[in-house]
């Protein structure tokens, strides 16, 4: 891997005066490590993140729920409370990669992952994200490429929490320069026609303090389909969540930002009891205005099952 | 006097070596970091097709630590991977800033990736095998034409080639990652120029290898060149980038099959075509199909389609899995059109009398009794069942043993035979802990050395086949040789005296143990070989079956192995563990091939979009099914048949089998991916 200089923060303001040196944040470096190897980053100096205190913990806040960004995958997959009151996101996270991996990742760096696409992480190809003039994918293999949005870049976003986030409106609070705001992660994630470099609004030193959920769901589901059993990443997923009095449906795996469907939410419009046959028609209207690429129009069909397993599998019904 | 052969070999001791794999403190190939070594690698063609237009190696070759960098500007290159040159440089990481330096302009041209643009269907027959044919099918009560595709899977090796070289000059100490000591020794001899012990393969562990890493290689000349070029050990190991590209693969295939057969069910012939995907030349392609049943009179054809990818190399029963799954489909397609049940369609046709009890005894195993009609089930997940077979041959061999008693009764058997997971150490302490009654901490075994004996090249599945008869005779002679000294002892000849499970015994009624016995040598050591030994030969031909069950969600496409039945013959066991350990690696690698490897070239460039084992799918632990291991062997066998390749065979056919009995319809290509499952269910073409 490219060789490059560490540092070590223990707290924050450590961390904004390496910011200021030109060094990049590195949580536990699952997908810093990847990218180094990989030769795609352009960072040759990281400052961890790890020692920084008050970043780490499953916290009620009020009726809604407060996890740091250095919560392991593993702690929000164990998560007694997050069990019980928000089921999609502890399910989301101990499907995800491999139990050694879950043990090291973290939540902010699931949500801020860079894309899985095979022609973004490998050096041959100087497509768009990189800066380059084409997106390979499109007269290319895009078999594990998006089947919504219109490019030019056709990613899909990998990350197994955020479409459960999405659903239950979750927010960042994220420090810049000294300043706290907060935001929605509903809007954080940006299209390619939006952003090309990068995949959210995330500024350059910008740090992500904390994930809040205000108000945690009623009922909740999460369902992903693999190819492979053992790590692999998901085909297709979705998240479901019964929350401030309606439902909301994001896709995951389908798209370059987490996927939200207003039209299935519309069917789901006043209903609070899940049948077979909404969870049909809300499935049908999620995939409607699908666009998939020449290769993947079967993950059409993989989303859509998603959508109807997890908004029966949320209420409490049978769902295969 | 004969020594203790037991019948019953229920040895379940791990390897002798498994606390060094478990742990890692083996170590492989690609662990050696001598003192001051160098590293070397190659510079890789990126595209499909092309030539160097213009390259300036200046800052390349200025990178703080390359020691030599070459680019071949002239040559054609014909695959994204082809060799173009090579640097050799004091570090890993300054290769690949050298190789970022690199300033190259290409002459890109688009290339050969898909099969499909260049396969024109069986060709014409001519005019009389097209009399031939028609004769066949008039005849015929039923006649089913299919085709079948078969994916590139890329060995994937764990450990990937590589090779360290220390060359001294006059000597030369060489650790590979290779299956095939005696054959890399032969190479490096050529290279190198050395002979006799001045040149020593080290190869104690291997991690992987299926075919494609018999001899040194390009990885191997590179590293001894540099090596005696600057006088300091070099180091060339391949990334897993570079072992996709350019190591060898299955070939793929496109099968095209017409045959035909009466109402009670016997094949009279037909027509097959096998055209293999090879890479960027013709050439070792090859399916073998038809074989294992009567198939009456075929009218066969054969070729190759090249693509602008790595060319193939021989992979764990070469040919034989990809014409499996053709074959044993068109099995299940055929006895689906007559309404007779599969397996007894195969017992009808069957060329060996063993499978044709392993049939039985494998329905019997799966619970074949609860096979459903094709497509009958309802709901989302679907259960089918399916089967398929095998056969293989087993091939004479010599292998050379030494071993050593000590005065303390404590034997080293040694064997330079390399182990690619076969358990070779366990083979060699096991056979002759069996053969002399001992224990192992009696017996110790080295192996993979080329200052050893030569054995057998991991391949044709004969490592255990071929050592054990070597093994089995050096025990004998090991026995003879104390044998002597206790008949000695006792003032008798050697007509007087038995040796049984540990123990020398007179035929006045003394005794002496083994150790005692060692106690008397007048040496502090004694020496004996082994060679080739009729008697404990193993005779017969490796016959073999599979049965699969598997579940398909019907919305999804997902299908899940859920249990895999393997009855196979393998001679007598040496070590129950390692001979299931072969049984269920077949059937992973099977499972693996049938469901999700596949070896993808971009259309637009060329390069292999998943050359990582994240795009390139093997089947991890959550994705394994069941795996029942019935050996099937006599009481009378004396020695292994092979096993390692006939036990991944028929597994894709079984789980093709098993999806169509599940869903109604075919899936005809591989891998069985859930876009092919619902293509299929949407195209309701019936099985």
């Amino acid at each position: 891997m490219k060789p490059f200089e560490y540092a070590i923060a223990d707290n924050s303001s450590g961390v904004t005066e390496a910011i200021k040196r030109g060094y990049a944040i590195k949580a536990s470096g699952i997908d810093v490590l990847d990218l180094l190897k990989e030769r795609i980053t352009k960072s040759d100096k990281y400052v961890s993140i790890e020692k920084i205190d008050g970043l780490r913990g499953i916290e009620r806040d009020g009726g809604g729920v407060e996890i740091g960004p250095l919560t392991t995958l593993r702690e929000i997959a164990e998560s007694e409370l997050l069990a019980d009151a928000f089921p999609a996101l502890a399910h989301a996270a101990a499907e995800a990669a491999t139990p050694q991996i879950r043990a090291r990742a973290t939540a902010g760096g699931n949500l801020l992952q860079r894309p899985r696409c095979w022609y973004y992480r490998s050096n041959e190809y100087n497509c768009l994200k990189k800066g380059g003039d084409r997106c390979y994918a499109v007269d290319g293999d895009n078999t594990y490429h998006a089947i919504f949005g219109d490019g030019p870049c056709h990613i899909i976003h990998s990350s197994s929490l955020a479409p459960s986030l999405v659903a239950a409106d979750a927010e960042l609070e994220i420090e810049h320069r000294g300043e706290s705001k907060t935001v929605k992660l509903g809007s954080f994630f940006e299209m390619p026609d939006r952003n090309i470099y990068n995949e959210n609004s995330l500024r350059l030193g910008a740090l992500v303090t904390a994930i809040r959920v205000p108000r945690l769901p009623k009922k909740s589901a999460w369902i992903e389909f693999r190819e492979k059993a053992s790590f692999d990443w998901p085909l297709a997923a979705c998240a479901v969540a019964h929350t401030g009095g309606s439902w909301r449906v994001v896709l995951g795996m389908v798209a370059p930002i987490p996927w939200r469907s207003e039209a299935a939410e519309a069917i789901l419009s006043g209903i609070d009891s899940i049948t077979p046959e909404i969870a049909e028609q809300a499935a049908d209207a999620a995939v409607a205005d699908a666009s998939p690429m020449s290769m993947n129009g079967y993950r059409v069909k993989l989303a859509r099952a998603a959508v109807r397993r997890a908004l029966l599998h949320a209420d409490g019904k049978e769902f295969v | 006097m004969v020594a203790n052969n037991n019948v019953a070999m229920e040895n379940t001791l791990p390897r002798p070596d498994v606390r060094e794999k478990v742990t890692g403190a083996a170590r492989y190939t690609a662990d050696q970091f001598p003192g001051n070594v160098i590293y070397a690698r190659y510079i890789r063609f990126p595209f499909a097709q092309g030539k160097i237009a213009s390259a300036k190696l200046d800052r390349a070759r200025k990178v703080p630590g390359v020691l030599e960098l070459e680019l071949d500007t002239d040559t054609e290159y014909q695959y994204c991977g082809h060799r173009m040159g090579h640097v050799v440089a004091e570090s890993s990481d300054a290769i690949y800033d050298a190789i970022a330096a690199l300033n190259i302009k290409y002459d890109i041209e688009k290339g050969r990736n898909d099969p499909k643009k260049f396969y024109d269907g069986p060709p014409e027959p001519s005019a009389d095998e097209a009399q031939q044919l028609s004769e066949i099918y008039d005849k015929a009560d039923v006649v089913v034409e299919s085709s079948y595709e078969t994916q590139i899977q890329t060995h994937s090796s764990l450990e990937t080639h590589c090779c360290v070289v220390d060359h001294k000059g006059d000597s030369a100490d060489v650790w590979a990652s290779t299956q095939a000591v005696s054959g890399y020794y032969g190479g490096m001899r050529g290279i190198t120029g050395l002979k006799d012990s001045t040149l020593t393969i080290h190869s104690e562990f291997v991690g992987g290898g299926f075919g494609s890493k018999f001899g040194p290689g390009p990885e191997g000349r590179l590293a001894a060149d540099s090596s005696k070029k600057y006088g300091r050990p070099c180091r060339a190991v391949l990334d897993r980038r570079e072992e996709h590209l350019d190591t060898g693969n299955r070939p793929g295939s496109i099968q095209y099959m017409k045959i035909a057969a009466t109402k009670d069910g016997k094949m009279l012939g037909g027509r097959v075509d096998c055209q293999s995907v090879v890479g960027w030349q013709p050439g070792r392609g090859g399916c073998r199909n038809p074989s294992l049943y009567e198939f009456g009179d075929i009218v066969r054809t054969e070729s190759d389609i090249p693509l602008s990818a790595g060319l193939p190399a021989a992979f764990r029963a070469p040919g034989f899995p990809q014409g499996s799954f053709a074959l044993e489909s068109m099995m299940d397609e055929l006895s689906a059109k007559l309404a007779i049940d599969p397996v007894e369609f195969r017992i009808l046709n069957e060329t060996s009398n063993r499978r044709k009890k392993q049939w039985t005894r494998g329905a019997e195993l799966i619970g074949w009794k609860d096979r459903k009609p094709d497509g009958s089930q309802n709901g989302t997940i679907v259960t089918g069942y399916g089967c398929g077979g095998a056969q293989w041959f087993n091939v004479s061999g010599d292998c050379g043993v030494d071993c050593t008693i000590y005065r303390s009764g404590d034997v080293e058997v040694r064997v330079g035979i390399q182990d690619i997971g076969t358990g070779t150490s366990a083979v060699a302490v096991d056979t002759v802990c069996d053969h002399l009654g001992l224990t192992r901490d009696v017996v110790t075994g080295k192996v993979g050395n080329s200052d050893y004996p030569n054995g057998p090249a991991s391949g044709g599945s004969t490592v255990t086949r071929v050592a054990v008869p070597a093994l089995k005779d050096a025990a004998q002679n090991a026995m003879k040789a104390l044998g002597e000294i206790a008949a000695k002892e006792w003032g008798v000849t050697m007509r007087d005296i038995a040796y049984k499970d540990g123990q020398f015994r007179s035929r006045g009624g003394e005794s002496m143990s083994w150790r005692e016995a060692a106690g008397l040598m007048s040496d502090e050591k004694l020496s004996v070989t082994g060679k080739h030994n009729r008697d404990f030969w193993g005779d017969g031909t490796s016959d073999g079956v599979q049965f699969a069950k598997v579940e398909v969600d019907r919305e999804t496409g997902i299908v899940r192995a859920k249990k895999i039945v393997v009855v196979q013959a393998c001679g007598k066991p040496v070590n129950r563990l390692t001979l299931e350990n072969q049984y269920y690696g077949g059937v992973i690698q099977g499972v693996s091939y049938a469901l999700l490897e596949d070896r993808r070239l971009d259309p637009q460039v060329g390069g292999m979009v998943n050359a990582d084992f994240l795009g390139y799918k093997i089947a991890g632990s959550l994705d394994l099914p069941e795996i029942v291991a019935d050996f099937d062997w006599n009481e009378d066998d004396t020695g292994a048949r092979s096993v390692g390749e006939p036990v991944t065979i028929p597994t894709s056919g079984a789980i093709a089998n098993a999806v169509a009995n599940a869903l109604g319809v075919r899936v005809r290509s591989l891998p069985i991916t859930p876009q092919r499952v619902l293509e299929a269910i949407e195209k309701g073409g019936k099985s």
